[in-house]
């Protein structure tokens, strides 16, 4: 279940602060690199909904984010569409896609649901990566960013298009953690629980499995539009299982289920990589170290390990009180 | 078209349906007994490439890496299980597959370390070097090799299986583990022994592929997807099931692709997708 402590508040705000701090104060590749990591921290977050309240480890949110970039793409730069009905487009193909996958899976669980997610992920991937119009394994450019001058922002500029990005980082988080604070929130977890009995209790425990993927593709589709606009072109990499992979390494990193961990996993991993890779060419060994590291830790993450000790810190003065939050589930 | 090429691409397909059934056997046999998903599984068959490579430099014999190579994975497989596997059997599917996730980078880099990033070719013997006459066609006689090889493993395993003890013994703790460590089977030692000759049979598939495919970083993970959907199609923990997968998923890649090139490479991923949804236990499932 999921409560919006004040660790957890604080926690946001510092990160959102710390990557407006980073992208303002650094040069043009330090803004490359919070976008990276705004764009790796929404799709984590999209994942962490689904793998950390609804048990579902899914391996397609590569694919999911995809479908929104390349959807965003066709509709604006092949076919001429204005930009935010493209956009639209591409948010509901996300959806579509998700709900779909998230249906025909929802009767399988464990390794299976991974299994499957994985294989639709790599459907999508080969379709985009076999589809000649849409340039095949290189992919396509000429896709344009959002005009927002009348608003008087310049999204070409840098600094701008990070701030729009840590706007939509935010939006996304709070809406999935109003998502996950509703009835519907509290439903998912109870199926992730023990989904015979919520079956028991009249859920139509399948179809709920399949809107929660399907809100899931929506955050990711956000992500795909953020990172469609960001490099003004596209290509199937976006939607290559070990995308998915590494967004599943970054819930981790951060700590499952706590939807704020996702964004300090995303901002970890990005800057590992970047720091790594400035003094050796291999970091991924390192990352799958750390990876290693963390799941025989105990599979916290930092940021859960983190509210973890908190809890216990706090819990012991006031043994009996839960951290609040409005059940109607 | 005519009779001798589809001959070819049938055998083509046998040789792709055997490395398939290699790499596919070891991690089939480790779910059901293990149930480990070990994703590491192809990292092992690209060190049993490579060090095979390495094995022949220094031997120059291709008969020494071919024996040598997979004895060597064996021993990492042996570490791997008494650092890692042992304490992740119990951790959930999700923890499994990011421990051997993590595993597949740190594989990647040891490669890329000791042997660089270049693809790396590996002879045949010299006794294979040419082809035969089978059939009507000209084939190379070292994939006549390679079939021949996942044949005689099949069989193999299919002898130790059905008629020794200690196949009755890992039959039995595939059915019922606890039952059979309650029957006086040292349940802990079948599972290392498992996981070694897995590793053993991945490390076989890499060097006997060496030759054919040449080694490269990323053939750990070309390799693994088609792996894991034969796993899955055949039934997780399934001899039988990976035999039936493997010639599945062989047969539909080489003929899809000859076929109707467009739309192979979805083909497979539907076969998944519609096993999933239909039988999602696999065709052949390991508990009746």
């Amino acid at each position: 279940m999921f409560y919006q402590t004040k660790l957890r508040s604080i926690t946001l705000i510092a990160a959102l602060i710390f990557l407006a701090c980073y992208a303002s104060f650094g040069s043009y590749f330090a803004r490359e690199i919070v976008v990276e990591i705004i764009i790796l921290a929404i799709l984590a977050i999209s994942l962490d909904l689904c793998a950390g309240f609804g048990g579902m480890v899914s391996l397609c949110h590569g694919a999911m984010m995809g479908v929104a970039a390349y959807g965003f793409a066709i509709m604006s730069a092949k076919l001429g569409w204005p930009l935010f009905p493209s956009a639209l487009i591409g948010l509901f193909a996300a959806v579509v896609f998700s709900g779909l996958v998230g249906w025909v899976t929802s009767r399988t669980n464990g390794i299976f649901f991974i299994m499957a997610t994985l294989a639709f992920g790599q459907m999508a991937y080969t379709f985009f990566f076999k589809s000649r119009w849409l340039g095949g394994d290189d992919g396509f450019g000429g896709i344009s960013r959002f005009d927002l001058s009348m608003i008087g922002l310049e999204t070409n500029d840098s600094l701008v298009f990070t701030y729009i990005g840590l706007v939509i980082l935010l939006l996304a988080y709070g809406l999935t953690a109003i998502v996950m604070r509703s009835g519907f929130g509290r439903t998912l977890s109870g199926i992730h629980v023990n989904e015979d009995r919520m079956k028991a209790l009249g859920v139509n425990t399948a179809a709920h499995r399949a809107k929660a993927m399907a809100f899931s593709g929506f955050i990711a589709g956000l992500a795909g539009i953020i990172a469609a606009q960001h490099t003004l072109y596209i290509s199937p990499e976006l939607l290559i299982w070990t995308t998915s992979g590494e967004a599943l390494i970054v819930v981790i990193l951060g700590g499952l289920g706590t939807l704020v961990g996702p964004i300090i996993g995303a901002i970890l991993l990005v800057l590992m990589k970047h720091e790594i890779s400035n003094y050796t060419d291999y970091w991924h060994a390192f990352i799958g170290l750390v990876l290693i590291f963390t799941v025989l830790a105990g599979g916290r993450g930092v940021f859960g390990q983190i509210e973890y000790w908190f809890n216990k810190l706090t819990q012991k003065h006031q043994s009996t009180t839960k951290p609040h939050g409005d059940d109607h589930a | 078209m005519d009779l001798s090429f589809w001959i070819l691409q049938f055998l083509n397909a046998m040789q792709y349906s055997m490395l398939l059934f290699l790499l596919s056997i070891g991690l089939t046999v480790i779910f059901g007994l293990l149930h480990f998903v070990n994703l590491a599984h192809a990292s092992l068959y690209m060190m049993g490439a490579y060090i095979g490579i390495s094995v022949a430099a220094m031997t120059g014999s291709f008969w020494a890496a071919f024996f040598l190579a997979p004895m060597f994975v064996t021993l990492i497989g042996a570490v791997l299980y008494f650092t890692l596997i042992d304490r992740m059997r119990t951790a959930g599917p999700m923890n499994q597959v990011l421990v051997t996730f993590g595993l597949i980078f740190v594989f990647l880099d040891l490669v890329r370390m000791g042997w660089g990033d270049i693809a790396l070719g590996l002879d045949g013997p010299a006794s294979l070097s040419g082809t035969t006459r089978l059939l009507g066609v000209d084939y190379p006689a070292y994939r006549l090799f390679i079939i021949a090889l996942g044949l005689g493993v099949m069989a193999t395993m299919w002898l130790v299986l059905a008629r020794t003890q200690i196949g009755a013994m890992i039959r039995a703790s595939v059915e019922n583990t606890n039952m059979a460590a309650a029957l006086g089977i040292n349940v802990s030692k079948l599972f290392f022994l498992v996981f070694c000759f897995g590793c053993a049979l991945a490390g076989l598939a890499g060097v006997a592929a060496a030759p054919i495919l040449s080694a490269t970083t990323t053939m750990g993970i070309t390799i693994l997807i088609p792996t894991l959907i034969v796993v899955v199609i055949g039934g997780l923990g399934s001899l039988e099931g990976a035999i039936v997968g493997s010639v599945i998923i062989g047969f539909m890649e080489t003929f899809g692709a000859v076929m109707i090139p467009s739309f192979s490479a979805v083909l497979t991923y539907a076969l998944l997708a519609v096993v999933l949804i239909w039988r999602p236990q696999g065709l052949i499932p390991a508990r009746g």
